[in-house]
């Protein structure tokens, strides 16, 4: 199988904090990994990279066969919204704009006409049984309404890649689990490749395979939290 | 992106961001009712001195029907407008400084936006699109009052004279473009403000120069000097429009120089409080003074500019004065009529000045209170550890005044010293020490009054709840 997404040697640092020192990691099209370890092991930095929010100081980060760490910032951007959607534990919605709006913004801002775009926007809340919030702004909404509404917006441009930051951590058990199974759910059913960061071993099974890091880099055990798979 | 969608992010905001906008929008309908103003007044023809054939002196027909004098001659007319033209500059700066109101919400919102996808160059566009649509929907309100005001004000004296132009308005290309340079300058303004920050979709970080800021800022000020002399080198006709143009120019780039020169002299007073504080809220506003040293620039900037222009508005009437003098002493007649009609004038462009003074110390408050509420955390951490809220309130009168000081000491030299060039007449004129002492101590007044209620809201900023809010 070769490689969706990959990043070779990758290395970044927080002026003088290094947070990753080499780490290599592969994700192939339609794989759910889980990237675990314990705080502070640079499990952010490593998704942020491969999402090409963050510059990598060395190393490589290719997606399709191409080097994204060379590219552009503004191409970077486009990238993420166009084949890469982005969840985090929690404040990715825009505060001022409704939970509609906030799922469309990805296709608003690539150009789309709004009408087509709310209607996109509208499928998907429902799909995540959140469409009747639509005109709701995030700050009224409860925890896990608003982690339902952001993977709605993340799957909005039907992604090939979900980076998912600890995407249930501010949730409860069940709230937790309604989002990582609408999350799995579509990835099994689109081929769509998962990169889920977390410190949960019942989360990380929920993941085809798991990559755990300590202290910048990939711990050489393998097996990390969990036994194995 | 289409229009709609950027007009919408543009404006989707809290109310703190709503007030912004409604103070940019405001602004910019003042801004554009002074540049109407100015253009009517140029738009009067007639009043120009012609020497006939045969020696007879006469003037061009046309402005006669208007009652003020400084309205009839042709050579004043730029002058009045050019008044017109600083007051709105000054409010264009005033809006300049409500651009950081509720900095941090919109921030987070602009951070969020480039989550979703934004590139860097939209992210920039929307930020400045808010500007630009509050402006332009502003300088179409500043029209609208504009022409009413045009019917309210169409008057006549019992002679049967207008009081003010009201029975002409200017070319039209010339109102379109005045209505569209409020909004370009204010959209230059934001993307000027908006250069050095980034807008990461973890974050917005302000990218911080590791020097402090330097004094070469000053030599506008020379420059601006040299560019006074220009129209008497090149033999431009005093009073003409290029003459008038010029002498805008200049004063432009004095401004300039005094302003930017401020961030220089905050910093160095910082350092100069740091090193020589004796007491804790001098080393604690000397701290804040070198942390972001522009900022003396960003809230002092249109008080500034108030103080040069007007301190070289008393310069000229010196001169005036000096130059009457002289003819009286020469001559043995007085020149009452003439004295009063050009003191008259100097006198209403210092009541400009003194409006303007007011304008930018509103500006200077939403600054200061900006500053305080958006640094709450870090006092109300402060008072948590145990420094009381006196030392915090010292620190902010010391933060305040000690770079004011020093820089109001800059701009009134520098008006002085524009005066001086700009004084046509023959006369040494003295420097009219006690006005300038008048326009200092009034100006240090309002600030102290601005930093009282500064010291309010920052009163209500040490609550320890703060700590524990959001
Ligand atoms: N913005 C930043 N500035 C400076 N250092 C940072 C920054 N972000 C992270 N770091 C440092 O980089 C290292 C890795 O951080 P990272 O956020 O990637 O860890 P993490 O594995 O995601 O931790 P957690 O599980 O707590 O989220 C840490 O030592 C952290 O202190
Ligand atoms: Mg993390």
């Amino acid at each position: 199988m070769t490689a969706l997404i990959s990043g070779t040697a990758l290395h970044h640092a927080y002026g003088p904090t290094p947070a990753l020192r080499g780490v290599d990691i592969e994700i192939g099209a339609g794989e759910v990994v889980a990237v675990t370890g314990p705080s502070g092991c640079g499990k952010s930095t490593l998704l942020h990279c491969l999402a090409g929010i963050l510059k990598v100081d060395a190393g490589e980060v290719r997606y399709r066969d191409q080097d994204i760490a060379l590219w552009s910032e503004a191409a970077r951007s486009r990238l993420r919204r166009t084949d890469f959607g982005m969840l985090f534990q929690f404040g990715q919605l825009v505060p001022e704009l409704t939970a509609g709006e906030n799922v469309a913004l990805p296709l608003l801002l690539g150009g789309a006409p709004r009408k087509q775009a709310r209607a996109t926007a509208a499928s998907w809340l429902e799909r995540f049984g959140v469409a009747e919030l639509a005109d709701k702004l995030p700050g009224t909404l409860s925890g896990g309404q608003q982690q339902r509404v952001a993977v709605a917006r993340a799957m909005v441009t039907e992604p090939q890649v979900l980076f998912a930051d600890e995407p249930t951590g501010a949730l409860d058990a069940l709230a937790g689990e309604r989002v990582l199974t609408a999350i799995v759910g579509v990835a099994r059913e689109r081929g769509m490749a998962v990169v889920l960061v977390t410190h949960d071993s019942q989360i990380a099974a929920y993941a085809d395979r798991e990559v755990a890091l300590r202290d910048g880099v990939v711990d050489a055990s393998g097996l990390g939290l969990r036994m194995s798979a | 992106m289409r229009a709609g969608t950027l007009v919408r992010l543009a404006l989707a905001g809290t109310r703190t961001d709503h007030l912004r906008t409604t103070l940019t929008a405001a602004s910019s309908a003042l801004a554009a009712l002074a540049l109407l103003a100015a253009a009517t007044v140029l738009a009067i023809k007639g009043g120009a001195d012609v020497i006939g054939p045969d020696g007879s002196y006469s003037r061009t027909a046309g402005a006669e029907r208007y009652s003020s004098p400084y309205l009839h001659e042709a050579g004043l007319r730029p002058g009045v407008a050019a008044v017109f033209v600083v007051l709105s500059l000054l409010v264009l700066v005033l809006a300049g400084q409500c651009i950081r109101l509720g900095a941090p919400a919109r921030d987070r919102r602009l951070a969020a936006i480039r989550l979703a996808g934004a590139t860097p160059r939209q992210a920039v566009l929307i930020a400045s699109a808010e500007t630009v649509t509050a402006a332009v929907l502003g300088s179409v309100a500043g029209l609208g009052v504009y022409l009413l005001l045009r019917v309210l004000l169409d008057r006549r004296t019992k002679e049967g004279l207008l009081l003010l132009p009201t029975d002409l308005l200017p070319p039209a290309l010339t109102i379109i473009g005045l209505l569209l340079v409020v909004p370009v300058l204010a959209g230059l303004a934001g993307a000027f403000l908006l250069r050095r920050v980034v807008i990461s979709p973890l974050g917005v970080t302000r990218r911080t120069r590791s020097r402090g800021p330097l004094p070469w800022p000053g030599a506008l000020i020379a420059i601006g000097f040299v560019l006074f002399q220009v129209p008497g080198w090149v033999g431009l006709g005093i009073g003409g429009n290029g003459w008038a143009a010029m002498l805008a120019v200049g004063g432009v780039v004095c401004v300039l120089g005094v302003v930017l020169g401020t961030g220089w002299i905050t910093y160095t007073t910082g350092r100069l409080l740091r090193r020589f504080g004796a007491r804790p809220a001098m080393l604690l506003a000397g701290k804040r003074l070198i942390a972001d040293p522009w900022s003396g620039s960003r809230t002092l900037a249109a008080l500034l500019a108030s103080v040069v222009v007007g301190a070289a508005a008393l310069g000229v009437r010196a001169g005036f004065v000096a130059q009457f003098d002289a003819y009286e002493t020469m001559d043995g007649v007085s020149a009452g009529a003439d004295e009063g009609f050009y003191l008259g004038g100097v006198d209403l462009f210092l009541i400009a000045v003194a409006i303007g003074v007011v304008i930018s110390t509103a500006g200077t408050l939403v600054a200061l209170t900006e500053g305080i509420v958006a640094r709450r955390r870090s006092y109300a951490a402060l008072t948590a550890v145990g420094v009381p809220t006196a030392t915090l309130a010292e620190a902010v009168l010391w933060q305040v005044l000690s770079p004011l000081v020093p820089a109001l000491l800059v701009a009134l030299a520098t008006g002085v010293g524009a005066g001086q060039i700009y004084n046509m007449s023959d006369q040494a004129a003295t420097v009219p020490v006690g006005a300038l002492g008048l326009l200092g101590g009034g100006t240090l007044l309002m600030m102290l009054l601005a930093a009282g209620i500064g010291l309010l809201v920052l009163r209500s900023s040490t609550d320890l709840e703060e700590l524990r809010a959001g």
